[in-house]
């Protein structure tokens, strides 16, 4: 897998997550395409040995952004790092099909990520949305200032409504079109509550190897049996293609 | 940078089983997908695709891999669409170098029934046994736990494909055994080594999270003993396998005894392509074609195969 140097442009610090601005060049981003990336040093390093996968959270055409957690080796030294290696876009984003009508956006956590940008290309193809964002806690949730008018969720009620992202967005069933990344049990919660007259695409959190197909260790199970790989047939997947 | 021979008057070329292959570079089984192959132009002087088996298999429910200490724990379980499918994908694989196919089968059987299919299809260069798999008649032991097993099976699949090179592909544990019962049984040639029997443990929620093989530089120490005992005590070619992540991993594998190098989870993390131009680099600054390094160091010192020595 070819790494690509880039420079931190720019970070932010948002409550418990990190906002990494740096400078791509390429024509289009699909919402929902990630990237793998690492802290540079690769690979006099060696360890952390695998980079980690990041949904773009934005990109205008000349900067881009990640969100990320700190929560092991890999996103501590990514979020100390003043330069960073970043793959090209990688997987599948979500299809965006404007005669659906209004949208929903469900981000549950640090899946909140690709609604940044998705919701933009929405903005510009003329599609009227609402964001549903659900967190654990305030420290989480500040993220959400990012999207005005967002509904907020908190499971312990210290910001918005209390309780999942779900409590928040009541009537999935009206809209069109029903986007939502998450963990999966929120993701197959969401399914559930979108029903299946609306176009529902859920993009998947899963650990993943090599991030270009290689490994088939990011796997998800589908319906009718068997696992496909996340990195390549996804991240983004409709709803009723996957088996939970 | 892109490094290439016409440019550097670099020999890179080596000969294995009769093949001559353009750099010595080899992917390793399950770890180069038909989506990665625009990248790996030029790199490899063999393709080698993902296992294949009998009948398609799902593989094994996720979390499949886990990070570990400069290294990561797989657990895939050979997911792959079966050989007939596999067949009719395996032109994708063709960059114009000769392609080496893995196979594993549940029984000795299977494994025949395999070689004869591929016996047949001259798109094949060479075979690879994948003998780390479980062997169903054996309460699920690995063909490779033993060198009676690896006989049988070794045996069974130098009968089903006579014309073409077989390379038997084994795990540390014993390999100095495994290997000698490997040559007697026919084999052209070894691919040394496996993944390392690993787990790893998620203590948050007290559960196991991947039990499957471990890889990446890790294992480099281990492989290097690996290959150097058994090819200093043994006549056919090995190919080196385990932690290769850069030009001079290479290097080592060779002087250790190596005639071609398997890169594997370092694809995930590296461009192959840097790897072959360190290597590259590592030849121009010793004056030396690859295939000159192969056993450089072999009888520098007593191998103690099996030994314990320090």
């Amino acid at each position: 897998m070819k790494f690509y140097k880039v420079k931190v442009e720019e970070r932010e610090e948002l409550g418990t997550y990190t906002l990494l601005h740096y400078r791509w060049s390429q024509e289009l981003v699909e919402p929902g395409q990630f990237v793998m990336a690492r802290a540079a040093g690769y690979p006099a390093t060696l360890d952390p040995f695998l980079a980690r996968p990041f949904s773009f959270y934005d990109y205008d055409g000349k900067m881009a952004s990640l969100l990320f957690e700190v929560r092991g080796r890999g996103t501590a030294l990514l979020d100390l790092a003043p330069t960073i290696e970043v793959t090209a876009p990688l997987g599948k984003g979500f299809r965006i099909d404007p005669e659906l009508g209004r949208a929903a956006l469900l981000g549950g956590g640090i899946g909140v990520a690709p609604l940044k940008i998705l919701g933009r290309h929405l903005d510009a193809m003329g599609v009227s949305h609402d964001v549903f964002l659900g967190f654990a806690d305030a420290g989480s949730s500040v993220v959400a200032r990012d999207f005005p008018g967002a509904e907020v969720a908190t499971m312990d009620g210290s910001a918005g409504t209390c309780g999942t992202v779900l409590d928040a967005a009541t009537g999935l069933e009206a809209y069109g079109a029903v986007y939502s990344c998450g963990p999966n049990p929120m993701l197959a919660a969401v399914k559930l509550a979108a029903g299946e007259k609306s176009l529902c695409q859920l993009s998947v959190e899963e650990r993943m190897g090599c991030g270009n197909g290689s490994c088939n260790g990011c796997v998800v199970p589908v319906r009718g049996g068997g696992y496909v790989r996340s990195c390549v047939d996804g991240p983004v997947f409709p709803a009723e293609a996957l088996a939970w | 940078m892109v490094v290439r021979e016409h440019e550097t008057g670099v020999d890179l070329a080596v000969e294995l089983c009769g093949l001559t292959l353009r750099t010595p570079l080899i992917p390793a089984s399950g770890t180069l997908a038909k989506e990665a192959l625009g990248e790996v132009e030029g790199v490899y002087g063999a393709m080698l695709p993902k296992t294949t088996t009998p009948e398609a298999r799902a593989g094994n429910p996720p979390p499949r891999v886990a990070e570990t200490p400069a290294g990561m724990v797989n657990s895939i379980g050979l997911q792959n669409p079966g050989v007939e499918n596999f067949l009719q994908d395996l032109d994708a694989f063709d960059l114009g170098v000769p392609i080496f196919v893995s196979v594993a089968g549940d029984t000795v059987a299977e494994f025949g029934w395999l070689c004869e299919i591929l016996a047949g299809d001259d798109r094949i260069s060479a075979v690879e046994l994948n003998l780390s798999c479980p062997n169903v008649e054996c309460g699920g032991l690995a063909f490779c736990a033993g060198p009676a097993s690896v006989e049988e099976v070794v045996a069974a699949c130098r009968a089903a494909v006579p014309g073409k090179p077989i390379l038997a592909k084994l795990t540390n544990e014993g390999v100095v055994e495994n290997a000698r019962a490997a040559e007697s049984a026919g084999a052209d040639g070894l691919t040394v080594m496996n993944t390392i029997p690993a787990l790893t443990i998620d203590a948050r929620a007290q559960k196991v999270l991947v039990r499957g093989g471990l890889s990446g530089p890790a294992i480099k120490p281990v492989a290097l003993r690996a290959v150097y005992d058994v090819s200093g005590v043994l006549n056919v070619p090995v190919i080196g396998s385990g932690g290769v992540v850069s030009g001079t991993d290479v290097a080592e594998f060779m002087l250790a005894g190596a005639s071609a190098v398997q890169v594997g989870t370092a694809s995930f993390v590296r461009d192959p392509q840097e790897i072959l131009d360190e290597f590259t680099a590592y030849l121009k600054e010793n004056s030396s074609g690859a295939a000159e390094l192969t056993g450089a160091l072999r009888g520098v010192r007593p191998v103690l195969a099996g030994g314990e020595d320090i």
